[in-house]
């Protein structure tokens, strides 16, 4: 029996100003799951993550981490299981150094200095990132701020990675290790994209949103070969299932 | 208006170095005694943008000449007085590192000179009493522009100030006054109009952050009675430095000429507190004629008036070829070293 | 537009430089500026000696004398354009050199740019010898506030992001607009200003997000130990110390002109 799921149940998010982000959004992540989130532009995806993240307060709904609702007092607990990728690596990456970077998290969860190294260095090499570790921040080319991005996340060993647009920028190299990075992985993982592609390659199973509403859940390959649901949703295949240049 | 080391005697530059470190750690505990962690994203991302907007450089109207944002009004107003202290300094530090605006030495005089007066004069006693929580942007304008001037005025007499004070420019101080303050007029109303004007904009599509920033920066602890206090504390301290180290201080014709000459060491003027401040005294005095220092002029402000009366460079010219042959040599032995030196370390790496 | 120069640019190698202690870095620097402005206002070839600093530290760390040089000389034109009113106000004639008569004006101004150019390289030097977080933390260990520290950090992370977004914003505003140098007018400057203004204070909620979500509790934490090594960051202090009281107290190219010619 695994702890490490994720269930959102009615979540609902309006902002300040009136608009309804999210609107009713129920499911359930199972422990070992990829699921790829996918919508337009404006769908509700990085505002999802936020709600999941802690970052913005739901008007509506819950969020349940492996049994622990989130709430003020357990985001602490619901942010050591969730590791968080955000959509621009530079806004990942203050510190002034990969190494400092990467340690960040452990620091913060009180972990001794010998501890720390060992994860750093672990998570770095996970990503394919070692020779990095003394490199100033500012000074990492688009893939390589990605890769680092994903070990400061990894360094925490979270139970749970959600992903947003983890291949936004990067060159079809950089897209191509990303890839066989994640497929890797043996964490729970979320990955919101418009990269319909990767979410054939990584996610068994997808989510689609529109206008703050789930419309779909299910296996990628039934979501993607239904035509009216992607017109509907202001979404087109994956440019390998389209049979023609695009 | 950046002080430079060259321009700078050490006693200056280390008085206002005191005086900066002590304004540093206050702004420091005061910050931590109301903690905000998101205050340390703010700040430096904040430094950052000051950095960058300084990069764009306007036409000023009338003058055709271009300008450029100083930022210590914008940042008072958006983070409150003692965290837009520190990200000015900040600021100033990087500076002095990358581009070599200014000094190390001098970085004291300027972190007091460009941030001291907006965070902790202008900002409380000024713009927060004219604009105030609610502002219009007509308000803002005024209190802004207003703000800046002063700030600036206040920081350009300052650098006047230090650099009369360590002597080693020969700019009188009625000509450096009349030089600076004019300028400064014109670059603090200027800043005045560009903070002014971000400042409606923010106003305009983002009121929310003008209102935080207000609440969340707290004016606690500053009062006028303390800020012109610690000024004139500040002014006894200098005061009392300067006449301290007042041998430093050059003085006489023979003996600035001995030592161009590179003759044999002479044993500084001790001239002790009360010629220092007669000399200082005199050298603020507001000269009629701007003062051109021909030799019976000098004479009249020397404290040993008739020592120097008679005085004429008659230089053994043997002399002076010592020293500055010396000097020729010294420098290419210098050199040479430096060659050997490259030469070694990287056979060795 | 003003650049900043990519000190960054310059990898901080391996050389005997970059492995001494920042906080040794530090004080013989800050000692080294104390030293040349303690010279008298006329004091030109007894500063000559001084020069030994920075072309010994450039020699052993590798630093490119042409890079060096050009860094130091962009920092010059407005210290020598206050430096240029000397001689303008100072008249009195001090030396006469084979006929010619030089005033203490000229003499202090050549002061000047000695100490300025000296002021100036070594400054430069201590940024392209030392990683920009290794200064830093040798300012921590020096006892400076740690919220000032955190601070630098963080602006020189983000200064370099900034400056592109504010190159790309400016140079847009170039491609609109007619002329060969156009001129930004100042309320467009002010939007400019105002929407860097905006886009910086998103970023840095999204920054603070990134770090709430990895369990930041508002303390900055860094894993870097500093070990000051007595012989080789000792021996630097003093070394140097030494040099510059013995360049400042004693005549030294006159000892140097004398000792030739005696031979």
């Amino acid at each position: 029996m695994s702890h490490h799921f994720l269930e959102i149940k009615d979540l609902c998010y309006t902002y300040p100003d009136g608009t309804e982000a999210l609107k009713g959004l129920s499911f359930r992540l199972e422990h070992g799951e990829a699921v790829g989130v996918v919508g337009a532009n404006g769908a509700g995806k990085s505002t999802m993550l936020l709600a999941l993240a802690g970052l913005v307060i739901p008007s509506g709904g819950s969020v349940n981490v492996g049994g622990t609702l989130l709430s003020k007092s357990t985001l602490g607990e619901i942010r050591r299981r969730l590791g968080f990728l955000f959509q621009d690596p530079e806004d990942q990456l203050f510190m002034p150094t990969v190494f400092d970077d990467v340690a960040f998290g452990p620091l913060n969860q009180g972990l001794s200095a010998r501890e720390v190294s060992e994860r750093v260095m672990d998570a770095l090499n996970g990503v394919g990132a070692g020779r990095l570790a003394d490199r100033p921040t500012h000074r990492l080319s688009g893939g390589e701020k990605r890769a680092v991005a994903i070990a400061t996340v990894l360094s925490m060993l979270p139970d749970i990675l959600v992903m947003d647009e983890p291949s936004s920028g990067l060159d079809p190299r950089g897209r191509r290790l990303l890839i066989g990075l994640l497929k890797n992985f043996t964490h729970t993982r979320m990955v919101a994209t418009h990269d319909l592609d990767m979410v054939l390659e990584l996610c068994p199973r997808t989510i689609v949103l529109h206008e703050g509403t789930l419309v779909a859940d299910g296996p990628t390959a039934n979501i993607f070969e239904d035509m009216d649901l992607l017109e509907r949703c202001h979404l087109e295949p994956p440019l390998c299932m389209q049979g023609k240049c695009p | 208006m950046h002080m430079a080391d060259a321009l700078l005697s050490p006693a200056v530059g280390g008085t206002m170095w005191a005086v900066t470190a002590g304004l540093t750690a206050y702004s420091a505990r005061k910050l931590q005694n109301s903690p905000d962690e998101s205050r340390v994203p703010l700040m430096g991302v904040l430094g950052a943008f000051i950095f960058a907007a300084q990069m764009i450089n306007f036409s000023i109207p009338a003058t055709g000449s271009s300008g450029h944002l100083g930022g210590g009004m914008i940042l008072a107003i958006l983070l409150g007085p003692y965290a837009a202290f520190l990200v000015l300094a900040s600021v100033l530090i990087v500076q002095a590192l990358f581009f070599a605006d200014g000094g190390l030495l001098a970085l004291g005089c300027n972190i007091f000179n460009m941030a001291f007066f907006p965070c902790f004069f202008a900002y409380p006693f000024i713009y927060r009493k004219m604009a105030g929580n609610r502002p219009s942007q007509k308000k803002i304008l005024v209190a802004a522009t207003l703000s800046a001037v002063i700030a600036l005025q206040l920081g350009a007499f300052s650098v006047v100030l230090e650099t009369v004070a360590s002597g080693i420019s020969e700019l009188p101080f009625a000509t450096f006054l009349l030089l600076m303050q004019p300028i400064h007029l014109a670059i603090g109303l200027v800043e005045g109009l560009v903070t002014a004007a971000v400042v409606s904009f923010v106003w305009k599509a983002r009121p929310e952050v003008l209102q935080s920033a207000a609440q969340n920066a707290p004016l606690g602890g500053i009062s006028l009675r303390k800020v012109l206090v610690g000024l004139g504390a500040a002014a006894v301290i200098t005061g009392g430095a300067l006449s301290w180290f007042a041998s430093s201080y050059p003085d006489g014709l023979e003996w600035s000429m001995a030592r161009t000459a590179g003759t044999e060491e002479l044993e500084t003027p001790q001239e002790g507190i009360h010629g220092a401040l007669a000399a200082l005294q005199e050298k603020l005095a507001f000269l009629p004629d701007y003062g051109f220092r021909t030799a019976p002029e000098a004479e009249a402000q020397q404290v040993e008036a008739e020592e120097s009366a008679n005085q004429w460079p008659a230089v053994d010219p043997g002399t002076t070829v010592s020293g500055l042959v010396g000097g020729g040599l010294t420098l290419i032995l210098a050199g040479m070293i430096g060659i050997v030196l490259r030469r070694v370390s990287s056979s060795r790496s | 537009m003003p650049q900043i120069p990519s000190f960054s640019a310059m990898t901080p190698g391996s050389s005997r430089a970059d492995r001494l202690d920042p906080r040794a870095k530090w004080i013989v620097t800050f000692a080294f500026v104390v030293a040349v402005s303690s010279f008298g206002k006329y004091e030109v070839s007894r500063i000559t000696p001084l020069f030994l600093y920075p072309v010994a530290i450039m020699a052993v760390s590798g630093v490119p004398v042409r890079s060096l040089l050009g860094k130091t000389l962009l920092a010059l034109p407005f210290i020598l354009f206050v430096g240029l009113f000397n001689p303008f106000f100072d008249r009195e004639v001090l030396l006469n050199l084979w006929g010619y008569s030089i005033t203490g004006g000229w003499v202090s101004f050549f002061s000047i740019t000695l100490r300025s150019l000296l002021a100036v390289s070594s400054a430069v030097l201590l940024v392209m010898t030392t990683p920009f977080d290794r200064l830093c933390l040798g300012l921590e260990k020096l006892r400076v506030p740690r919220i000032l520290v955190t601070q630098l950090n963080f602006l020189h992370r983000y200064m370099f992001l900034l400056r592109d977004e504010t190159q790309r914003m400016v140079r847009a505003h170039h491609l609109r607009s007619r002329g060969n140098k156009p001129k930004i007018a100042l309320s467009t400057a002010g939007s400019m200003i105002g929407l860097l203004l905006l886009r910086a204070l998103d970023r840095a909620t999204r920054i603070h997000g990134a770090m709430l979500v990895r369990g930041f509790d508002g303390e900055v934490r860094l894993l870097r130990p500093l070990c000051f090594s007595c012989s080789r960051d000792g021996a630097f202090i003093l070394c140097w110390m030494f040099f510059f009281l013995l360049a400042r107290f004693v005549n030294l190219p006159v000892w140097l002109y004398g000792w030739m010619v005696g031979k």
